[in-house]
């Protein structure tokens, strides 16, 4: 299976900062911050250039799999939507119905 | 028996590196010295950041650019050359 199929080329593509991106990029910059707990370095101050490595491949791995994402519902929106065309039988539109057929008939008591 | 052990106690205290008499390791550990920055992995890790982050900007220049075309594309076979 193509990870990323031509057609997916048609969509727009996600803008660079996307929900993926930056989850996965927060992990991946938790990840850097937790080596540095478990190495007994300082969590934050310590090893900037893994905590910007390990960020940037997140993101770039977030922006592929929001792509794909993407692709992935736009093609079950497509057989969704062609499904319903070509059944409109099952799909009609309920009547509205006037006020005056769903009211019972008024009989006043005096 | 025991003086046997003692002897062999004795003599381990005394080695100093290990010698070929009782071990044939082709293994030495080094004691790992923190004070000087690693900075060839620090460089390595820096050129990786900025490659992946300029591969990516490359990317969605060009995602952006097909899905531009395309859209034309589209337009110019639905509408005929307008």
């Amino acid at each position: 299976m193509v990870f990323l199929p031509d057609e997916s080329r048609s969509l727009p593509p996600p803008p660079l900062v996307n929900k993926g991106s930056v989850w996965l990029g927060l992990t991946g910059w938790i990840a850097a911050l937790l080596d540095n707990g478990f190495n007994h370095r300082p969590i934050i101050r310590a090893g900037v250039h893994r905590q910007i490595l390990f960020t940037t491949v997140g993101w770039f791995v977030g922006y592929y799999l929001a792509k794909r994402t993407e692709y992935v519902h736009a093609k079950v929106d497509r057989e969704l939507f062609e499904y319903v065309r070509q059944h409109p039988e099952d799909f009609k539109a309920a009547e509205k119905k006037r006020i005056g057929e769903l009211l019972e008939d008024f009989h006043p008591i005096r | 028996m025991a003086a046997a052990l003692r002897a062999a106690r004795g003599l381990r205290l005394a080695a100093g590196p290990p010698s070929l008499a009782f071990t044939r390791s082709a293994f030495v550990a080094k004691r790992r010295n923190h004070d000087q920055p690693n900075w060839f992995g620090v460089g390595l890790a820096f050129s990786t950041s900025a490659a992946l982050w300029a591969l990516l900007f490359k990317q969605h220049n060009e995602d952006v650019m097909e899905y531009e075309r395309r859209k034309e594309e589209r337009q110019h076979k639905c509408t005929g050359c307008s």
